[in-house]
């Protein structure tokens, strides 16, 4: 459950949000500027409220009134961001089971358990290629695979489809929101593209400026 | 390009070979001198075997001392917002410009075992004196190869998009497991760099260690400082022992490449 009732500003950009997502899929749709990627970057806590109150699962994660933010690796989320940031040092699989390895886990299991959302995203082909040799179609399934793995308590996607060529995009939407259902948690998608939201998104929200 | 920018006028071509005779003379006169059928036994003799041992072991210290200083300041100086950040850049980088032996005197000023800043409580609590001992060889060349570490580290540092921490932070790594798992491979090429580069100058330093730490010979003696003394007693050794400086910096520097020149990103 998230629930954010506040305002952000980001240089000239002011925004208030009036935000509840339970346990279902929203996307967020809306003109450039009306700041999707700013909500998705204040929940996941790489930006802070200006005003107002974030809550992550009944827990506060932001209020500044309060003086508490609860930083970015204790909120435990799984996000795809627009300029996909695979880490071009390691290989895909490494990159998947790189969320698992941070929280603790060992890295024969993490990478156990990187190759199935590899398979699962098909792509399982290019496990052991450096994450910099990689298509940008094979980088953008490798983020979504790393945003899913280790049981996010919210799931934050911004345009996860947009390098994803027309023909297995399909494919794509559907593990996506089948993943999703199955994690039963609050999930965010932003895209520009409405029926990648209307085929992945059990609601969608507007934005306008 | 179109064919007016390709095209190179020819006094700068001319000046271009002039800049590469002016910087080749003096290796290509160098060379001449050197014996090559005693070269071997030159540089086996025990006295230099001694002094490349000083060199080597003074050397990987003052590298080792210049990274665990360097990689902090480096950090500061790329990522923190300070209203001091041009004058503490500017005290980093004053051992590259510095004449090396005013180098060797303000270490005198500050680790000299009478007047030095530190120097008394060095010697009368910790029994440590640097000045004419081997620490003090290290702590003159950690003193003069350290900016060469920090300006590659820090050039390093900015080169690094913050999108790779900002992903790492958001899946659960902390600050420590962000440096470790993310800046640091990111941050490899221009480590490398600068460690070669600090590891070559602290090889090569003359000025501030025959000042601050004398020229014993079997104690405080590195190679260049060898050099010196033999140029009158041996020249066919101080030849020698040149030699095989030119060499070590010329495979420096093929081992750089152009990380140095295209800021460590590459």
């Amino acid at each position: 459950m998230i629930a954010m009732h506040g305002t952000i500003v980001n240089g000239s950009f002011e925004k208030s949000f009036d935000l509840e997502v339970g346990s279902e899929i929203v996307g967020v749709v809306g003109a450039n500027g009306t700041g999707k990627t700013s909500l998705l970057r204040t929940i996941a806590g790489l930006h802070c409220l200006s005003s107002g109150e974030l809550t992550i699962n009944n827990e506060i994660s932001d209020s500044p009134a309060h003086g508490i933010f609860v930083k970015p690796e204790s909120r435990h989320i799984g996000m795809v961001f627009q300029v996909h940031s695979l880490f071009p040092f390691l290989s895909a699989i490494e990159n998947v089971a790189f969320p698992l390895i941070s929280r603790g886990q060992s890295r024969g299991n993490a990478k156990k358990r990187a190759g199935e959302y590899l398979e699962q995203f098909g792509v399982s082909n290019v496990s052991s290629q450096l994450a910099k040799t990689l298509s940008g179609g094979q980088s953008q399934r490798v983020a979504i695979a790393r945003a899913l793995i280790g049981n996010p308590q919210a799931v934050l996607l911004d345009e996860p489809l947009s390098a994803i060529d027309e023909e297995s995009r399909s494919v794509v939407r559907a593990t996506i929101r089948e993943r999703l259902l199955a994690l039963g948690v609050s999930a965010l998608i932003v895209s520009h593209d409405i029926e990648d939201v209307r085929q992945m998104c059990t609601r969608i929200e507007n934005y306008t400026r | 390009m179109n064919r007016v920018e390709s095209r190179t006028p020819r006094f700068v071509v001319l000046g271009a070979a002039l800049g590469v005779l002016f910087l080749g003379l003096p290796i290509l006169g160098l060379m001449k001198r050197v014996a090559w059928s005693s070269l071997w036994s030159q540089l086996t003799d025990a006295a230099t075997l001694e002094a490349l041992r000083i060199s080597l072991y003074a050397s990987v210290c003052a590298t080792a001392i210049a990274l665990v200083l360097g990689l902090p300041l480096a950090w500061v100086l790329a990522r923190m917002q300070l209203k001091t950040r041009r004058i503490i850049r500017a005290l980093i980088l004053l051992p590259m410009v510095l004449p090396p032996v005013v180098g060797g005197v303000a270490l005198l000023g500050a680790y000299g075992k009478s007047n030095g800043l530190l120097g008394g409580v060095l010697g009368d609590f910790f029994g440590i004196q640097l000045t004419y001992s081997l620490w003090g060889v290290v702590i003159a060349e950690a003193f003069v190869a350290l900016p060469f570490l920090v300006l590659a580290l820090e050039g390093g540092l900015r080169a690094i998009d913050t999108k790779y921490e900002e992903s790492a932070a958001v899946m659960g790594a902390g600050d420590y497991s962000r440096f470790r798992l993310v800046v640091l491979p990111l941050l490899r090429p221009s480590l490398a760099a600068g460690l070669l580069l600090a590891w070559a100058r602290a090889l090569g330093e003359f000025g501030a260690t025959i000042t601050f730490a004398g020229n014993i010979q079997g104690r405080t003696q590195t190679t260049p400082l060898a050099v010196y003394s033999m140029l009158e007693s041996n020249p066919e050794g101080a030849y020698a022992l040149s030699f095989l400086l030119v060499a070590v910096c010329v495979g420096v520097l093929i081992g750089l490449r152009d990380r140095w020149i295209s800021g460590g990103t590459q």
